[in-house]
């Protein structure tokens, strides 16, 4: 008999597998495609919110970063939040989605199998997409501001990635304890709010860490994000946007820390989570 | 031949942990934190948890080319066992082994969204069964056709009647290319000639491709038409191994009415004189004896008795009171009140109650019932019977009233002055 043999045994704990993933290709698709037509069904302004939503932000946090941070010009301050908006609402929605995929689809993994893996990579998916819409408005900012674009530039989309790893990571981890304990999802949204007011946001790492001890320096730059960021902006603006390189490159560990516990916990749980949800 | 077995089962089990108090306490956050005090205090919560067995030490082999009917009561594990062998959850104890490819149909239109069109639908549906979009690409005009929708194919679902929903859920399945299928009463819904042609497509894939099929049923008539082997499940473990389709079927109808008779004739907790008692209530339809019940349909229910020796009892009323499994009452059968009073009942025989249209909706009922004669109670018996009620066309409309206003349904007539 040529066909592949299949056991199941009682083992519960599972493993990441590439191919299975890839066996799975079309399916990751289409539900990233009914994620993304379903979104902006019936809404009038329909695709127009990817833009909208993360274009007040902006407005509104690069008006109070250029009124506080007179060090840098008022264009400057714009493009510097508005980049950092981006990366972070696309880490926002990648955790926040992500850590709400599993319990959402529930009636799909509890009626049918699949590796469950590709419920929040299609998550990501549509994520993605909110997030390669909303980077007009950058492509808007440099044209107008008529700032320079640095060859760096080229590196930029790595750093798109660390951010969708931190949200992944995280994201896995909370999407576990979020099968059975449903207060994740009151928890993901304060910790994201307060998250935002402790990247590097609205002002750079170098504003912050100048205004804080020392010691707390480390602390700050265990923040994934804080990595993500300051990589983004050296690909788009060069210079001292990254603050010190061994801080960056901390954070960058860190990324790599919680995607790795974000999985483990994953596949650790994944096969009785229909008992639990 | 050894290699002619598609799925082996060896000594498989499933355990769940119930929480007696209903919902547990564990479910939030600081319910956990505080189990977990009291566990250090050393409070047991152990009380509060008992062991269910699902599955209890279950083996069988099932040969490829097979349409095996798995049967079984409510509770019997069956839904447990497919999901199992679906991948759905995993065992307790025990493994599995399967050859090629399982595709398992244990709800029609799995992932269906209501806001999507028929077309995006079947790419969807069909992905999530595991077919590649090539594979879909290839069967899509075949599962089409098969459907009967052609001219809603770019209307969302959900304005599909629940025909058309239904038939494209199964065309989807039923067109993908698996060595086993498992199916999991589905085909109760769609009307009679749809069903017929589910059936015939399974038969062709199961004879003609030679793949096993895998199918839980209640309708015995349904089991027969495609089945050529059946196994009985009884309260989790193997009652009778993998035989021939009538074999099963016959064992199963003895051990359904042998465990619904212990359960009425045998209960001690019950109030009257007892010159008469119930010994078994049981439900028909179309002269053949059911146990899940759908709404609309006629159906009678029997309840059996038995009189003490020499008795003879004038004046016997017999009630049925019926409560939904949330403790609401529904309705009272009371034969008096159709002018129905029994004479000279002696020995035993079955009081008949005839329901023309069964106005319960979807859901799960007790039945208390009682006996007096002359206005003194011979027997009482609480929550005698169990009986669950499927969804079905009370108005004959095809429309369903939402199960979320559970209640009982009157014929009515609208019209306009």
């Amino acid at each position: 008999m040529n066909k592949e043999k299949i056991v199941i045994d009682s083992g519960l704990s599972s493993f990441f597998s590439l191919s299975e993933i890839l066996k799975y290709k079309s399916l990751l698709n289409n539900l990233a495609k009914r994620d993304f037509i379903v979104r902006y069904k019936q809404a009038f302004a329909g695709i127009m919110w990817a833009l909208i939503k993360p274009l007040i932000s902006i407005l509104v946090f690069g008006y109070i970063s250029s009124k506080i941070n007179s060090a840098e010009s008022t264009a400057l301050n714009f493009l510097y939040v508005a980049s950092a908006m981006l990366l972070w609402q696309l880490f926002s929605s990648v955790f926040n989605d992500v850590s709400n995929s599993i319990v959402s689809n529930a009636n799909l993994f509890s009626k049918v199998y699949f590796p469950k893996i590709i419920i929040p990579l299609s998550t990501i998916l549509v994520c993605l997409v909110d997030f390669l819409i909303s980077l007009i408005i950058l492509i808007v900012l440099f044209i107008v501001s008529g700032q320079v674009v640095h060859w760096q530039i080229v590196l930029a989309p790595l750093f798109v990635v660390l951010t969708v790893i931190n949200g992944l990571g995280l994201g896995l981890y909370f999407a576990t304890i979020n099968v059975k304990f449903r207060d994740i999802k009151f928890i993901v949204p304060v910790v994201l709010q307060f998250g935002m007011y402790v990247s590097p946001v609205i002002f750079n790492t170098r504003y912050y860490l100048d205004r804080l001890p020392e010691w707390l320096h480390w602390l700050f730059c265990l923040n994934p994000m804080v990595g993500a960021i300051d990589g983004f902006k050296y690909c788009l603006f060069g210079g001292e946007a990254i603050y010190n390189w061994t801080y960056f490159v901390l954070s960058i560990v860190v990324s790599f820390i919680f995607l790795f516990i974000g999985i483990k916990y994953f596949y650790k749980f994944e096969r009785s989570f229909v008992d639990y949800i | 031949m050894a290699s002619n077995v598609a799925i082996k089962v060896e000594g498989l089990s499933k355990q769940y942990i119930l929480n007696k108090a209903g919902v547990s306490k564990s479910d939030t956050l600081y319910g956990s934190m505080m189990s977990g005090l009291r566990n250090i205090k050393n409070i047991a919560t152990k009380k509060e948890r008992e062991e269910f067995w699902a599955l209890n030490d279950v083996s069988f082999d099932i040969n490829q080319g097979d349409r095996v009917g798995i049967i079984g009561r409510n509770g019997a594990g069956k839904s447990t066992l497919l999901k199992i062998l679906s991948r759905i959850t995993p065992p307790t104890a025990g493994k599995i082994e399967y050859y090629g490819r399982m595709a398992s149909l244990l709800e029609v239109g799995t992932g269906f969204h209501g806001d999507l069109t028929g077309r995006e639908n079947i790419y969807l549906n069909g992905s999530i069964l595991g077919m590649s979009k090539q594979e879909i690409d290839k069967k899509f005009d075949e599962i089409v056709a098969f459907s009967e929708i052609e001219k809603f194919l770019d209307t969302p679902v959900k304005r599909y009647s629940s025909g058309m929903y239904v038939r494209l859920a199964f065309a989807v399945a039923a067109h993908l290319d698996s060595d086993i299928l498992i199916v999991d009463e589905v085909l109760a819904v769609g009307d009679a000639a749809f069903q017929k042609k589910c059936l015939g497509k399974m038969n062709d894939i199961s004879s003609n491709e030679g793949r096993t099929i895998l199918f839980v049923s209640h309708q015995m008539n349904t089991l027969q038409a495609l089945c050529n082997k059946g196994m009985v499940l009884h309260k989790g473990q193997v009652s009778l191994n993998v035989s021939s389709a009538d074999v099963a079927i016959k064992h199963y109808m003895q051990l359904a009415n042998q465990v619904a008779r212990s359960a009425v004739a045998d209960r001690i907790d019950r109030v009257g004189e007892g010159k008469i008692k119930v010994t078994n209530i049981s439900f028909f339809h179309s002269a053949q004896a059911t146990e899940e019940l759908i709404t609309g349909q006629h159906i009678e229910i029997h309840v059996s008795y038995e009189c003490k020796a020499n008795y003879v009892g004038n004046h016997v009323n017999v009630a049925l009171a019926i409560y939904g499994d949330d403790g609401v009452l529904y309705t009272v059968l009371n034969s008096e009140n159709t002018g129905m009073t029994y004479q000279s009942v002696n020995g035993n025989g079955i009081f008949i109650c005839t329901i023309n249209k069964l106005p319960l909706m979807e859901g799960s009922y007790f039945i208390n019932v009682s006996i007096t004669e002359s206005g003194i109670t011979q027997d009482w018996v609480q929550e005698a019977v169990f009986v669950n009620v499927i969804a079905g066309d009370f108005y004959g409309t095809g429309k369903i009233n939402p199960s979320s206003h559970k209640s009982i349904l009157i014929e009515n007539s609208w019209s306009k002055k």
